[in-house]
């Protein structure tokens, strides 16, 4: 076994591994590796890091409040 | 009309007014995790603020369609997401043609190649974008591919909730949801490094 072939089924594990759908036996299979691979941890590292900055950033902006009266008036007048 | 007829009809009206006022408070308590969604699935804030007012309206015409006790958020965005496709607002921002996805470790490996072996800190080279850039980075996602990335990793819906809003299979919310964080990374790599290829 070459030492990329781990290394690239490791990368392909990440999103599900990360999205937790992965199965128990494919979860252990990429931890071990994980502990036995800097090349991996740290862009598995990254990737976590990575996915709450873009939410974050992507969430920053807010509902305009205009936007929040508008949508009050289309509601049902009470009889 | 005799008053037995009359009181169990005007007791319908008033528990049917009761549920109404119910559903469009909470649809409206909803309403600024249903526009940080909708806010990126269409181009632009004008188009979002349109669009949340054409689907709160539908929503508040067809509420009786509700079924209580279901998740009425994503009952709110399939509206907005058939909404959006029925005007074809997506039509004119995306070519046809998918783009071809590097892997997934292409983003850090992009940073580390552009740090020059130097200090590199690959999370504080992304943290310089800015809100603008990765904003803007999403947009260039194809619309297929944006819409479920959206629903997932921002909307904080389940594959299977994903799947039910925009009508496609849970094999499909996976493969675009794959592709499409890995075109977002190749559209933040050309923001954060250049795309000097």
């Amino acid at each position: 076994m070459t030492a990329a072939d781990p290394c690239s089924h490791c990368e392909e594990m990440m999103q599900p591994f990360m999205d937790r759908v992965l199965t128990d036996v494919e979860r252990a299979e990429a931890e071990t590796h994980l502990d036995e691979c800097a090349y991996c941890r740290k862009r598995y590292r990254f990737e976590e890091h990575l996915r709450v900055f873009v939410r974050h950033a992507v969430q920053a902006e807010p509902m305009p409040i205009e936007l929040k009266t508008k949508l009050q008036e289309l509601r049902t007048p009470l009889q | 009309m005799s008053e037995t007829t009359r009181e169990p009809d005007a007791r319908r009206l008033a528990t049917e007014a009761r549920d109404r006022v119910r559903f469009e408070e909470d649809a409206l308590a909803l309403s600024d995790q249903v526009y940080r969604v909708a806010r990126h699935l269409v181009g632009s804030r004008e188009e979002a603020e349109d669009l949340m007012q054409e689907t709160y309206a539908r929503a508040f015409r067809s509420w009786r369609s509700f079924q209580p006790g279901t998740n009425l958020r994503a009952w709110l965005l399939r509206i907005l997401t058939n909404l959006n496709i029925d005007r074809g607002r997506r039509q004119q921002r995306t070519p046809d043609q998918q783009p071809l996805e590097e892997s997934d470790y292409f983003l850090y490996n992009r940073l580390e190649a552009a740090a020059d072996g130097g200090t590199s800190d690959e999370q504080r080279v992304v943290e310089r974008l800015s809100q603008n850039d990765v904003v803007a980075a999403l947009s260039e996602v194809p619309h297929d591919f944006r819409d479920v990335v959206v629903l997932v990793d921002i909307g904080d819906f389940t594959y299977a909730d994903a799947a039910q809003i925009l009508d496609i299979p849970i094999g499909t919310v996976m493969s675009r949801l794959h592709r499409g964080r890995r075109i977002l990374k190749q559209a933040m790599a050309e923001t954060a490094v250049g795309g000097e290829e």
